[in-house]
């Protein structure tokens, strides 16, 4: 498994229910680098993978931040980070990845943020104002917002908007979308939904926080998966998942949302063709790569460059 | 019978890292253990630390890549490879390490001896953000053991043994 070990330096309080974590290698060596929309997936002892934005800047060289929202309902994560995690414990971490970066070439940028869901625009939007670009920050919260010292530094980009009396009319605050402004949403699902049926998909960009449930596959049929590399292959019945059958013929595959929204389980597929149930993959990569945690098969065979 | 040096050449950077995917860092020199490896680096037997999967590897001590290769790689795909990228300690120039497979050769003043060529790692693209892995086949360097250590400096020779 590709994993580098992170020790935790600092800890703060950054809002509500929200813990800063900085996070360095142990001996305070650089780490890898990395872009604005990028994250990282940290490996829990309790056998949780959770994915996080980095939320600090990409120049400072040996550390990275996140920001950790407690989820009472949830299954654990943000409670072991918040809770058991004590400054110089280590976890391991996956690389960076960024699968929501900046829309080069885009003359304006707009951003559409839901609560925590802020965290990847922090970098985003100071790497616009550091190269002059056109953007705003939109953040809907309820209550006192997050993250409070590093939105103070966005200065009159941001726009806060407490959603205490209802959702603002996301048609109205993004505008009318014009060729050349690319908008972005990370949040709540809910948030995410609406923000696509008020932007136009081609000049939209989302990242989830949590992978939305999968429909079943409808045209779904056996098939023999096939690695191209090895030359091992397994046949699976209709609508079986990829990610067992790959791990069942050795591929060391790695995967953390297993929704296909984190991009860990990028693979480059051969003969397909594969039927995408991604939310990642642009339509071009789509042509080259699947997404192996919820892809399927829609031929008899799907190989894989593995 | 007597083998006359056919060939001459020079450190051109050096580089160390601690652990396996964090950035490798330029040196003006470094220090070379017998049976080890380089002090500090993550290859050196006994204190990898290297993927968590990883063996000790007793051949690859200390790795090298030419400087040539980098320019084949700019010449032949477009792409800009830094010293620094390819994850290999030693950058020379106008060295054949793909000839040195099983020989010994002299570093500054370390014996070193060549164990296997080196082979990309698909995990380098990620890093890199970088489409290397495919230019780098046949094109990776060096693996080496350490016979005599030592210092190694920046512009130290680099010759037959």
């Amino acid at each position: 498994m590709r994993h580098i070990r992170l020790a935790l330096r600092a800890a703060e309080p950054a809002g509500p229910g929200i813990r800063l974590l900085t996070l360095m290698d142990p001996d305070g060596w650089p780490l890898p680098r990395w872009r604005p929309g990028a994250h990282i997936d940290l490996h829990l002892p309790n056998g949780l993978t959770r994915a996080y934005s980095l939320c600090g800047d990409p120049a400072e060289a040996d550390r990275w931040r996140i920001a950790v929202k407690r989820e009472p309902g949830g299954r654990g994560g943000s409670a072991w980070l918040h809770d058991a995690l004590a400054v110089g414990g280590e976890l391991p971490a996956s690389l960076p990845r960024c699968t929501f970066p900046l829309a080069e070439g885009a003359r304006r940028h707009l951003l559409l943020a839901g609560g925590i869901g802020v965290t990847p625009f922090l970098p985003m939007a100071a790497a616009l104002a550091g190269s002059g670009a056109d953007h705003h920050l939109h953040l809907l919260h309820r209550g006192p917002p997050p993250l409070p010292a590093q939105l103070g530094a966005l200065g009159d980009r941001i726009t806060l908007h407490d959603t205490s009396g209802g959702r603002p009319d996301l048609g109205r605050l993004l505008g009318p979308s014009e060729p050349g402004t690319e908008a972005y949403c990370c949040g709540p699902p809910g948030l995410i939904e609406a923000f696509l049926a008020a932007w136009p998909a081609e000049r939209a960009r989302v990242e989830h926080f949590t992978p939305p449930p999968l429909p079943p596959l409808p045209d779904s049929r056996p098939f023999t998966l096939v690695l191209a590399r090895s030359g091992r292959r397994l046949d699976l019945p209709a609508g079986a998942p990829l990610l067992p059958a790959l791990h069942a013929l050795g591929a060391a595959v790695e995967s953390s949302c297993e929704g296909g929204i984190c991009g860990a389980c990028r693979v480059r597929w051969l003969e397909g063709p594969p039927i995408h149930r991604d939310r990642i993959l642009r339509p071009g990569e789509r042509e080259t790569h699947l997404m192996a945690c919820v892809a399927g098969c829609a031929g008899p065979r799907l190989v894989l460059d593995l | 019978m007597s083998v006359t040096p056919s060939w001459i050449g020079l450190v051109a950077h050096l580089h160390i890292t601690a652990r396996a995917f964090l950035p490798m860092r330029a040196m003006e020199q470094i220090e070379l253990v017998p049976g080890e490896g380089i002090l500090g680096d993550r290859y050196r037997i006994g204190v990898e630390e290297g993927f968590y999967s990883a063996k000790p590897e007793p051949g690859r001590q200390v790795t090298l890549f030419e400087e040539e290769a980098l320019e084949a790689i700019r010449r032949d795909h477009g792409i800009e490879l830094r010293p620094e990228e390819h994850r290999r300690n030693v950058t020379t120039r106008g060295v054949p390490l793909t000839h040195l497979v099983g020989r010994r050769f002299r570093l500054g003043d370390c014996l070193l001896e060549a164990t296997r060529l080196s082979i990309p790692c698909r995990h380098i693209e990620e890093i890199l953000e970088k489409p290397v892995f495919d230019p780098m086949i046949n094109r990776s360097g060096l693996n080496c053991r350490v016979l005599e250590g030592g210092t190694v400096r920046l512009g130290d020779p680099i010759r037959p043994a």
